[in-house]
């Protein structure tokens, strides 16, 4: 009887240790992520707000749902969470133009934003600041002419590191779509950037 | 071959571009996003959901197995009250928490029972 306690008493103890080195793991984990994936979301959304919003869901979501998973899979379920959210967010921003334009309005002057547009504005918004280097407001351009799954592709290659592998998961296709994805995006982009740089020096 | 170094090295320099505009993020968005973190985590806090009548009960549960026990190797013959108390099957029916209920009210019966002349010698192999 006795010995049965112990052993009980010792496993509830390692499951309380266990317990506290995965919830360290995880929060290192989303500390690590957390402004890479926000940065991706605001490139998506242009919305700093809406952008912080769905790093935060997708945060939450892989805490409620994944944490007990083993840790080298949070990396590509994250970034799925968080592609799933920006797809919906974009869905929505389209459902919600078009019912403004079939009334008359449009989506455009709804969601325009005179103390944006004002000269100079943008460079006080923190999300402008943060991308004001020229080569990074090129490449969010370039971003924004690419495909919808070259530009995840591109985004999860490139910006997160993610492997072949993990970008399969992350995007929900096999690794020959995201090789072919990732290529055209790349060889796009560098077309795109190269006459962005080309229009400059002229 | 030089497609693919400068394929490289656009890729390299892209990642940089993208690097640094991660390191330029102002405070108060880093701000916004570490109380994002700390609300995420709060989702792995175990829910609070058991109050102290349900800690008790356990508690209570062991108090009247052992004085079931007591009753049984005390009142019944050495060779089959130990017996009776270990088998898998009584104790599983011992430590059922609805059987709390009934023994709690069933203990004045017990009590009363034990006082009575005509079970003075119950352990003689008939009770």
């Amino acid at each position: 009887m006795e010995l049965a306690l112990s052993i009980a008493e010792r496993g509830a103890g390692l499951d309380r240790e266990g317990a506290l080195d995965s919830g360290a793991e995880i929060e290192a984990f989303l500390r690590e992520v957390e402004a890479r994936a926000y940065r991706i979301a605001a490139m998506n959304i242009r919305d700093r707000d809406e952008a912080l919003d769905i790093v935060q869901d997708a945060m939450i979501r892989l805490v409620r749902s994944y944490s007990h998973r083993p840790s080298e899979e949070w990396r590509p379920l994250f970034y799925r969470i968080l592609k799933n959210r920006i797809r919906d967010e974009q869905r929505r921003r389209m459902v919600r133009s078009r019912v403004l334009s079939f009334f008359g309005g449009t989506a455009s002057e709804e969601e325009r934003d005179p103390i944006a547009e004002a000269p100079g504005a943008s460079s006080d918004e923190p999300l402008e600041r943060a991308t004001s280097g020229d080569a990074m407001q090129a490449l969010e351009r370039a971003l924004t002419e690419l495909p919808a799954r070259q530009r995840e592709a591109f985004m999860l290659r490139n910006f997160e590191g993610l492997d072949v592998a993990q970008t399969a998961v992350a995007m929900g296709c096999t690794e020959g779509s995201v090789k072919t994805h990732y290529s055209r995006a790349v060889h796009r982009l560098r077309e795109m950037l190269a006459e962005h740089g080309e229009e400059q020096r002229a | 071959m030089s497609d693919e170094k400068d394929i490289s090295a656009f890729e390299r320099e892209t990642k940089r571009v993208f690097d640094e505009s991660v390191a330029g993020l102002d405070a108060a968005t880093r701000s916004r996003l570490t109380q994002a973190r700390y609300r995420a985590l709060e989702e792995r806090r175990p829910k609070r959901s058991r109050g102290w009548g349900f800690t008790l009960v356990p508690a209570g549960t062991l108090a009247a197995t052992a004085l079931l026990a007591w009753f049984i190797v005390v009142r019944s013959g050495p060779d089959v009250g130990l017996q009776q108390v270990t088998s898998v099957d009584d104790l599983e029916i011992l430590l059922a928490e609805e059987d709390l209920e009934m023994l709690d009210e069933d203990l004045e019966f017990y009590g009363w029972l034990e006082e009575q002349p005509e079970f003075a010698n119950a352990d003689d192999g008939v009770g």
